[in-house]
C-alpha cells in the first residue's frame, strides 16, 4: 500500500468516526431543538423555533447564564490565581520538593464524586471536620448551602480545590521553561523580585495562561457534574447553570425540545466567546 | 571607572570546592581573561564579582567598596551571558533601555544612551525587532549593548562568543577588542578557548580544578608557562613534554639527549618542554634524528609528527612538501627555547638565561 493511501485510509477512519461519535449526535441534539417533545419514545411534534421564544422568555434562562458566568469567573480567577502561586513556591529548591509536587496534583486525580462525598462529608453539621473545628474556635457554624450566597462560595470553592492542581502543574511546566540567566541578567538590570514576576515570569506564562484560562473557562461554563452532586442547582435555582436548566427540561419536565434549545444556546454563545477570546489574545505570539 | 579585588575569594558547595581562594587584582581598564578547561571554577569566579552567586569566604572590591554581601544591581557591574538572555518579549530597544528604566533614569538620557550604543553596535535598524527575529550575532552584540548602556565600572562576559559559529566568532572577537578599546572600561572575560584569551588579553587568569596556576600576559604565559598544566594547555599544536632525567648539564630520556643551557640548576627527574614549532631543521649529523610519522599540512606551515630517541615529538615548520613517512630528518632543540618542569611538583625550573 503506498503512503497515501495509507494517510486516506487513515483519514477516511477518523473522519467516519468523528461523524458518527461527535457530528452525527450533535446534529441530533440540535434537531431536537426545533420538536416539542415529552420523552424519547413518543412521537416529536415540529415546532420551529418555538423552543427558543419559550426558553428565552423565561427569566430562569437569564438567571442560570449569569449563575453560569458568575460560577466560571469565580473559579476561574482562584484558579489561576492560587495555580501561579503554588507553582511559583513549588517552583523554588526546598526539601521534599518533587514529593509535595506529586501530592499536590492527588485532588486532580479523585473521582468528582469522591471529592464531592469528601467534601460534604468534612462540613457535615454533625460530624463533619470543618464543622468541629469551626466549633472548637467559638464561631458561629457555617450554612455550606442553605443560602445563596453560601451555596454559589461553595460550589466555585470546591471547582477550585479540584482543579488548581491541574492549573498548578500547568504553569509549574511552563516556569521550568524559563531560562534562568533571564533572572540574572534582570538582577543584573536593577529589578526587585515583584518587577521580575511582572517583566519576566508573566510575559514568559502568557501563552500557557491564554491556553488554561480558555479550557478552564469552556470547562467551568459547562460544568455539570459538580454543581448536581453538590446542589442540583438549588437553593431554588441559585447555583443553576444552563447545564443543569437543559438536563432539567429534558428529564424533570418532560421538555426535551426545550432542554436541546438551552443546550444549543449555550453551545452557540460559547462559540461565540471563544472566537472573540482568540481575537482578543492571538495564541501566536507578538 | 575602578579596580577590583579579589582577596582569598573561596566558593564550595556542601562538601565540594569549586574555587580554592583566588586572590586578583584586576587594573581599571584592564581586560582580564579566565582561562581553563570545562569545570575549573571560571564561571563561578565571575557570578561571584557578579553578586549572583554568594562567596564561601573572602572579600571582593570594586574600587573603595567592599561589595561581598551586595546584590549584583548595587555592584555597579554589567554582564554578557553566554546564551545572551535577551528578554524574548521585549523590543531590542526595551532590551537595552530595561536596566536604565530600572534604576529610574531620565528617559531622554536613557534615549541618548541607547542610540549610541546601537550607532556603535550597527543596531539601529533592528531596534523595534524582538530578539527571536535576528541572527545569533546580532543578538550577542544586543547583549554587549545592553551591558554598555548601563556605563558600568566593569563588564563581566561569560563565553560570550561559544553559540557562534567559527567565522562569526573572529568578527565578534574583533569587535570586543575594538569595544574595549573604545571604551577603556574593565573587562572580565570567561572563555575556554586559547586563542580567545591570547588575542583579547591584557592578562590570563589560568585556573584548573579550582585553583590559579597563572596570572601574566599572553606571551609571558606562552613564553615562560608556570608548570607543566599551563604549558601544555597554552599554545598550539601543544608543547612537546618529554619524560626524563638531567644528568651533567645534559636531558636524557632514552637514547634522547639535549643539551641544556650551561648554568642550569637542575638534576633529578624532570618534564622537558619544547613547542612544535622551536623544534629547529638541520643536517641528521648535526642534530637528533628524527623519524616521520604524520604529517599534516596546513597550508603555510607543515605539521609532522614523529619520533627522536624513542620519544614521540611533533614539530611545526615552514611548509616542506618533500617528506614523506618513514623517512629521517634531522632536529635541533634551540637551548633558549627549552622549558623545564620539576617531575614531582610540574613547577616550572628556570633554566639559565643563555
Ligand atoms: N550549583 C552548583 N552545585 C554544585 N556544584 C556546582 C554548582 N555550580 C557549579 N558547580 C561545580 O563547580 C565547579 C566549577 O563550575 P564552573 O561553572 O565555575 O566551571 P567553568 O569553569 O565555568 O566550566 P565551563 O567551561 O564548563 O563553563 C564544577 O566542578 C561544577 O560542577
Ligand atoms: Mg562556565
Amino acid at each position: 500500500m503506498s503512503s497515501k493511501t495509507t494517510i486516506y485510509g487513515f483519514l477516511f477512519v477518523g473522519l467516519a468516526v468523528t461523524l458518527a461519535l461527535i457530528v452525527a449526535p450533535a446534529v441530533y441534539a440540535v434537531s431536537l431543538s426545533f420538536y416539542q417533545m415529552d420523552s424519547f419514545v413518543g412521537a416529536p411534534k415540529w415546532v420551529g423555533f418555538a423552543n427558543y421564544v419559550a426558553v428565552l422568555q423565561a427569566p430562569e434562562f437569564w438567571h442560570a447564564l449569569l449563575n453560569g458566568a458568575i460560577y466560571a469567573l469565580g473559579s476561574i480567577v482562584f484558579q489561576v490565581a492560587l495555580g501561579i502561586g503554588f507553582a511559583l513556591v513549588l517552583n523554588e529548591a526546598f526539601p521534599g520538593r518533587n514529593l509535595v509536587r506529586g501530592l499536590s496534583i492527588l485532588p486532580y486525580l479523585l473521582p468528582t464524586v469522591v471529592v464531592i462525598l469528601t467534601f460534604k462529608w468534612m462540613v457535615d453539621g454533625g460530624i463533619g471536620i470543618v464543622t468541629k473545628a469551626v466549633e472548637a474556635m467559638g464561631l458561629p457554624p457555617i450554612n455550606w448551602f442553605e443560602s445563596p450566597g453560601a451555596a454559589m462560595a461553595s460550589t466555585i470553592l470546591v471547582s477550585v480545590w479540584m482543579w488548581t492542581p491541574f492549573v498548578t502543574t500547568c504553569f509549574l511546566a511552563a516556569l521550568q521553561t524559563v531560562p534562568q540567566s533571564l533572572y540574572e541578567a534582570a538582577r543584573v538590570d536593577g529589578t526587585t523580585a515583584v518587577q521580575r514576576f511582572f517583566h519576566i515570569t508573566l510575559p514568559m506564562l502568557k501563552p500557557i495562561l491564554t491556553v488554561v484560562v480558555l479550557l478552564r473557562a469552556i470547562w467551568m461554563f459547562n460544568k455539570f457534574d459538580v454543581i448536581w452532586l453538590l446542589t442540583r442547582g438549588g437553593p431554588v435555582g441559585a447555583t443553576e447553570n444552563l447545564a443543569i436548566l437543559s438536563y432539567r427540561h429534558a428529564f424533570n419536565l418532560f421538555d426535551i425540545g426545550g432542554g436541546a434549545a438551552i443546550a444549543t444556546i449555550s453551545f452557540a454563545l460559547l462559540s461565540v466567546a471563544v472566537l472573540i477570546y482568540f481575537w482578543v489574545f492571538p495564541l501566536e505570539d507578538d | 571607572m575602578a579596580e577590583i579585588r579579589l582577596e582569598q575569594v573561596r566558593k564550595a558547595y556542601g562538601g565540594v570546592v569549586a574555587v580554592h581562594g583566588v586572590d586578583l587584582t584586576i587594573r581599571d581598564g584592564e581586560f582580564v581573561v579566565f582561562l581553563g578547561p570545562s569545570g575549573c571554577g571560571k564561571s563561578t569566579t565571575l557570578r561571584m564579582i557578579a553578586g549572583l552567586e554568594e562567596v564561601t569566604s573572602g572579600t571582593i572590591r570594586i574600587g573603595a567598596r567592599d561589595v561581598t554581601e551586595l546584590e549584583p544591581k548595587d555592584r555597579n557591574i554589567a554582564m554578557v551571558f553566554q546564551n545572551y538572555a535577551l528578554y524574548p518579549h521585549k523590543t531590542i530597544y526595551d532590551n537595552l533601555a530595561f536596566g536604565l528604566r530600572m534604576r529610574k533614569m531620565d528617559p531622554a538620557e536613557i534615549d541618548v544612551r541607547v542610540q549610541k550604543a546601537a550607532r556603535m553596535l550597527g543596531l539601529e535598524d533592528y531596534l523595534a525587532r524582538k530578539p527571536k527575529q535576528l541572527s545569533g550575532g546580532q543578538m550577542q552584540r544586543v547583549a554587549l549593548g545592553r551591558a554598555l548602556v548601563r556605563e558600568p565600572d566593569v563588564f563581566l562576559l561569560d563565553e560570550p562568543l561559544s553559540n557562534l559559529d567559527a567565522k562569526l566568532r573572529v568578527r565578534m572577537r574583533e569587535e570586543i577588542a575594538r569595544l574595549h578599546q573604545d571604551v577603556g572600561t574593565s573587562m572580565v572575560y570567561v572563555t575556554h578557548d586559547q586563542v580567545e584569551a591570547m588575542t583579547l588579553a591584557n592578562r590570563i587568569v589560568i585556573m584548573r580544578d579550582g585553583h590559579v596556576q597563572q596570572i601574566g600576559a599572553p606571551l609571558e604565559v606562552y613564553d615562560r608557562p608556570a608548570n607543566l598544566f599551563v604549558a601544555g594547555f597554552i599554545g598550539s599544536p601543544e608543547m612537546n613534554l618529554i619524560e626524563g632525567r638531567v644528568e651533567n648539564g645534559l636531558f636524557v630520556a632514552g637514547s634522547l639527549r639535549v643539551a641544556l643551557p650551561a648554568g642550569t640548576q637542575a638534576s633529578g627527574d624532570v618534564a622537558l618542554g619544547i613547542r612544535p614549532e622551536h623544534l629547529a631543521l638541520t643536517s641528521e649529523a648535526d642534530g637528533v634524528a628524527f623519524t616521520v610519522r604524520v604529517i599534516e599540512q596546513l597550508g603555510a606551515q607543515t605539521l609532522c609528527v614523529g619520533e627522536a630517541g624513542g620519544e614521540r615529538l611533533r614539530i611545526l615548520v615552514d611548509r616542506v612538501d618533500s617528506w614523506s613517512p618513514g623517512q629521517s630528518i634531522g632536529v635541533r632543540f634551540p637551548a633558549a627555547k627549552l622549558h623545564l618542569f620539576a617531575k614531582s611538583s610540574g613547577q616550572r625550573i628556570e633554566t639559565a638565561k643563555p
